[in-house]
């Protein structure tokens, strides 16, 4: 392996700066797991390594003030995986996170690693799209705050600008009336990378998102108000669906049509449609691990055992899933 | 064997693995794990990028100026050509690349990151040449020609390569008539079956050390199966004396044939034999192991058989082209194995067999567990299937009616020695609830059965030898050396059953040596399934000579007859004066006589064993009295659940029956059969090095998947089936490799069963259930 120099920066401005000097040379080290790998089999050739673990908060997760989740760039999978907020919110993460590897790996990886290093096929990230995860990066002009949509923006390209490193991941409060379900084919039953993903999320009511990332919606800011809220809304018994496609594109994607459709009808006619639909925004290629096709034909079995595993869920329990009681 | 009869206690028992709380403890020494100090240097090899071509010019003056850097060599250096069965391959390329990953320079320097470097300091510049990456078309007129010398290369009489074309083998198997085999045919069936290239993926890759003394004798410490074979290429490809090359061998952390012969050892010590007294390290890296050392060969199998509507077989008309990879010094021999078990275990009366071994530019051929036969298995068994289904026959029935039974003539005209095999096709059968619909819980998932038999005898020349030593020790105990080694098999422990059981002690009093060729006997190789029946017939000959050795000197002492003497739990008993006395008071010093002198001395015995009726095969038609030792047969039957609608495969069971003759120790059989079901459950399922013109494109664990534990079957069950063998000890014969031979048509044939589509490629593949559930509705 090539040798390189193995830096711990002691701030934010530090780390930024090192990565701004550095350019090509200089990369970001969280987990490692899929860097390391890269420079020992000559696909890059860094000088520097900066090692972003030790940064205040990297490796915390927090419930923010106003109600957001607060995941470290730099928690591991294991961590995230079976910290009890994520269990009890957003158990749909869990899973995700859980169908990495092995456990050994797991230990290691981070999730916002596994974001950074954008394969089409990280396997947290359909997750964090049905979850609508807001990234926050530090840079040379300070915060700045992605929709995970756009923070994946092509095989092995994120948003992120010169100088600027991930720092955590925000995810918004979620309604107690919800349920979330991570299905993923691989050649072997673990351990393996995606041949296709898909990550299915429903809730109660509708919501829109500020600019910042913030929900307008106040009964959302704590549990406490959440469930009497969800009994006042109209809109409670309509569901709003997200689907995620993972290892079909050259991102992770969403499926509006899809969403769409279900939203109208969830019957087994409109599961399969929507399944269909899902299959059809899909953008698959062939490679090593499977066909385009056999690819997009897994979207729809993936997306109609996800959403009839959802509706399961939201049918048995309406009013504690995914969420605190 | 002059063994006395009902004394068996330690043979048919399960003793624990003599070496396994080494193992399990992390205590165990491998070759990684020794300590050479700070002088030990560490080599790399320069592999070629291009699959063919011509070597122009190496360069490897700025390697040699590097600091750090102590030997250099190249093709240039070690001109000679080496290989078991036909000499084709060099240490290093000499004029022309044949393979990606070739090795064309070695470097030692004093850290692995400065080989590193200077490998990529050497340059070389090549000229390309048209590859051949298709067995098919590699045994065309129109391929271009990988070995033109092929003509002058030293071969073994049994091989027939053909000059001026890429077969380095073809065997041929003619017999009976095959005009009249068709006509009787109420079913005459072609197909054609593929099996990839597989790499055996033990957990410790290659790795050896080399080292030179001042008086020129070469140490290699390496991790193999061949000690001995690999003292005789490397030393005969490098023109040094035998026995001025000392290799030892410790635990050896798994080989499934990839550590038979010699593959990158030569290169270490070519190294350092020019690094003036410096040990020379050389370890392979994952992606090396991949496709540098050596490849299960893949196979295009087109076969042709006839049958008549109660389901006799008529005839079988089998060509096998084995994609055997840029050298088959090895391969040869598999491609002659392959033609003379083509049939599978069936009585054929009219045959006509060509196994071609030719050349590609893809990675070397070797020696894999089951040789040849999990290849081969993988389209005969499914053919057969597949003609008792469109007869409407019972594919069970069918197997039973045509498999061999005693006195029975294999397509070479040997007659059939007493077999277990159609006891092993009925227990299988009966296990799985043969007959008996499966119950599937969801409208998704179908569940199927499937069954295979097979057969396989060992691969070898015909007469690789076997020799052991017995020594007793100041307490009573024994010390065994042998040449064979561990490979995770349970040798050690099964030699210690046979040391106990010949001289009448306990098996714990029983040690058992590692190799090392200075002090161990001489044993061919660890291959073919044979040490227990071919090392173990040495090993017991040994023992049996040691305890001759203490009961004359006793005899003589106490004025017996030797015949009124044993040995038991280390006491020696007389049964007519009911004297007794510990063999430890008597196995170094002697027995004391009367007059107060002493007979008799350290008892040190050999043994060894031979097979001396292996006969040739006529050329033309690959027929003769004897082809090989024996055959191992036996039958594997599966239970799979399908999803029908991702074409994931779900063993749920595999049922192994197998003949072993005698089962020595029937857990360490019992877990032969379980993870050869495994190994032979991940090769159907999911293995295959992808080479896309010669570059492997998964060289990786990432992307060359291995079953894991949760994808192992859900359910094992394991029959021990014991038809002895004449000449195994105790009639033992070889189980090793026997248990993946017949998994993957097994499982082709449980998915036939369990959604009507019918596979001919490995891997069966989710993708491939699924696209062919697609072109077929059920």
């Amino acid at each position: 392996m090539q040798p390189f120099d193995y830096i711990v920066p002691h701030n934010f401005a530090e780390a930024s700066a090192l990565l701004m000097a550095g350019n090509d040379d200089t990369r970001p080290l969280l987990g490692g797991t899929d860097l390391l790998i890269r420079v020992r089999g000559g696909f890059i050739r860094p000088e520097r390594i900066i090692d972003l673990k030790q940064l205040p908060g990297m490796c915390d997760i927090v419930r923010s003030a106003e109600g957001w989740l607060v995941i470290g760039a730099a928690c591991t999978m294991n961590q995230v995986a079976g910290h009890p907020l994520v269990r009890q919110e957003y158990e749909l993460l869990a899973q995700a996170c859980e169908s990495v590897a092995s456990y050994q790996l797991r230990n290691r990886a981070t999730v916002g690693g596994n974001c950074c290093n954008a394969s089409p096929a990280a396997d947290s990230a359909p997750a964090l799209y049905c979850l609508e995860a807001v990234m926050e990066a530090y840079g040379p002009s300070g915060v700045r705050r992605i929709p995970i949509h756009e923070f994946f923006t092509g095989p092995r390209c994120n948003a992120l600008r010169p100088g600027e490193f991930l720092t955590g991941i925000h995810l918004p409060p979620v309604p107690s009336r919800s349920a979330g379900a991570f299905n993923k084919l691989g050649r072997t039953k673990i351990g393996d990378i995606s041949i296709v993903s898909v990550a299915v999320w429903a809730e109660a009511g509708s919501r829109k998102l500020e600019a910042g990332g913030q929900s307008k919606h106040p009964e959302r800011v704590d549990g406490a108000t959440r469930t009497a809220a969800d009994g006042q809304s109209k809109d409670a018994e309509r569901l709003t669906w997200r689907i995620a496609i993972g290892a079909a594109g050259p991102t992770p994607l969403r499926a509006p049509e899809a969403e769409a459709a279900l939203a109208e009808d969830a019957s087994p006619e409109g599961v399969a449609r929507a399944a269909q639909l899902a299959a059809e925004a899909a953008r698959p290629i062939d490679d090593i691990r499977a066909s385009a096709a056999y690819r997009r034909g897994m979207v729809a079995v993936l997306a109609r055992r996800g959403v009839n595993s959802v509706l399961a869920r939201l049918g048995a329990a309406p009013s504690v899933v995914g969420g605190q009681p | 064997m002059s063994q006395p009869a009902g004394k068996r206690t330690v043979i048919g028992a399960s003793p624990p693995r003599i070496e396994g709380r080494e193992k399990v403890t992390g205590a165990a020494t491998y070759v990684d794990d020794m300590q050479f100090g700070p002088s030990l240097l560490h080599g790399a090899l320069k592999r070629s990028p291009i699959a063919h071509g011509r070597i122009v010019r190496i360069d490897a003056s700025r390697a040699r100026a590097l600091p750090g850097v102590r030997v250099v060599v190249t093709g240039e250096d070690f001109p000679g050509l080496t290989g078991l069965y036909l000499k084709d391959r060099r240490i290093f390329a000499l004029d022309r690349v044949r393979s990606v990953g070739e090795a064309v320079a070695g470097v030692a320097a004093d850290t692995p990151e400065i080989a590193a470097q200077a490998l990529d300091l050497i340059e070389v510049e090549y000229e390309e040449l048209p590859g051949v990456f298709d067995p098919e078309y590699g045994a065309s007129p129109e391929a271009p020609i990988i070995h033109p010398e092929l003509a002058s290369y030293e071969v073994v009489p049994f091989v027939f390569p053909q000059p001026g074309t890429n077969i380095s083998n073809w065997f041929k198997v003619r017999k009976g008539d095959m005009a009249q085999g068709w006509a009787e045919a109420d079913l005459v069936y072609e197909h054609k079956y593929r099996v990839p290239h597989v790499q055996h993926v033990p957990l410790e890759t290659h790795v050896c050390v080399a080292q030179q003394n001042v008086n020129g004798k070469i140490t290699l410490w390496s991790s193999s199966q061949s000690p001995f074979a690999q003292r005789n290429l490397i030393a005969k490809a490098l023109h040094i004396d035998h026995s001025r090359l000392r290799v030892i061998t410790p635990y050896v952390g798994g080989g499934f044939g990839s550590k038979a012969g010699v593959s990158m050892e030569g290169a270490a010590v070519a190294l350092a034999m020019h690094a003036k007294g410096r040990p020379v390290k050389l370890r392979m890296t994952r992606e090396e192991e991949f496709h540098t050392t050596f490849v299960r060969q893949g196979l295009v199998a087109i076969l042709k058989m006839g049958m008549t509507k109660d389901g006799r077989i008529t005839a079988m008309h089998n060509r096998f082209y084995w994609d055997g990879g840029a050298s088959t010094e090895y391969g040869v021999n598999i491609t002659r194995a392959a033609g003379y078990s083509g049939t599978g275990p069936y009585y054929v009366p009219n045959i006509h067999v060509d196994s071609y071994c030719v050349y590609t530019n893809h990675p070397v051929g070797g020696a894999m567990r089951g040789f040849g036969m999990p290849e081969i298995h993988f389209g005969i068994e499914q053919h057969i299937d597949e003609m008792a289904h469109r007869l409407g026959l019972d594919p069970v029935e069918v197997r039973l009616k045509n498999c061999l039974k005693d006195g029975d003539e294999t397509l070479t005209g040997m007659p059939m020695h007493p077999t277990g095999l159609s006891e092993c096709i009925r227990k299988a059968a009966a296990a799985i609830n043969w007959g008996q619909e499966t119950v599937s819980y969801s409208s998704t998932k179908r569940h199927g059965k499937g069954l295979a038999a097979m057969w396989k005898a060992p691969a070898m020349p015909p007469n690789p030898g076997s020799s052991a030593l017995v020594r007793l020790n100041e307490d009573g105990t024994a010390t065994v050396s042998i040449g064979g080694v561990d490979i995770g098999q349970g040798a050690l422990t099964a030699m210690a059953q046979f040391a106990a059981e010949g001289i009448g002690i306990r098996v714990e009093d029983v040690r058992v040596n590692t190799v090392d060729t200075d002090y161990s006997p001489y044993e061919w190789q660890t291959v073919a399934s044979r040490l227990t029946w071919s090392m173990g017939n040495a090993v017991l000959r040994a023992a049996d000579a040691a305890r001759t050795q203490v009961l004359q000197a006793v005899a003589e002492a106490w004025d017996e007859d030797i015949s009124d003497l044993d040995i038991v739990d280390g006491q020696v008993i007389s049964y007519r004066s009911e004297e007794s006395i510990p063999l430890k008071n008597i196995c170094i010093d002697g027995v004391q006589r009367k007059d107060g002198t002493f007979v008799g001395g350290p008892v040190v015995a050999q043994g060894r064993f031979m097979p001396d009726y292996v006969t040739p095969l006529d050329p033309e038609t690959g027929q003769g009295p004897r082809a090989v030792v024996h055959f191992t047969t036996g039958c594997q039957a599966v239970e799979v659940e399908v999803d029908t609608e991702t074409g994931e495969v779900q063993v749920l069971k595999i049922v192994s029956a197998y003949d072993v003759g005698k089962a020595i120790n029937p857990e360490l059989v019992r877990t032969q059969m379980e993870g050869g079901a495994v190994q032979g459950l991940s090769t159907a399922l999911l293995e295959g090095l992808i080479l896309d013109h010669g570059v492997p494109r998964n060289p990786n664990f990432t992307d060359y998947r291995i079953a894991t534990a949760v994808d192992a079957p859900l359910e094992t069950e394991n029959i021990i089936v014991e038809v002895p063998q004449d000449d195994g000890p105790f009639g033992a014969r070889g189980v090793g490799e026997h248990p993946m031979v017949p998994t993957a048509p097994a499982i082709a044939n449980a998915i036939y069963n369990a959604v009507g589509v019918r596979l001919d490629s490995m891997p069966l593949t989710s993708e491939k259930v699924w696209a062919a559930l697609q072109n077929n509705d059920i």
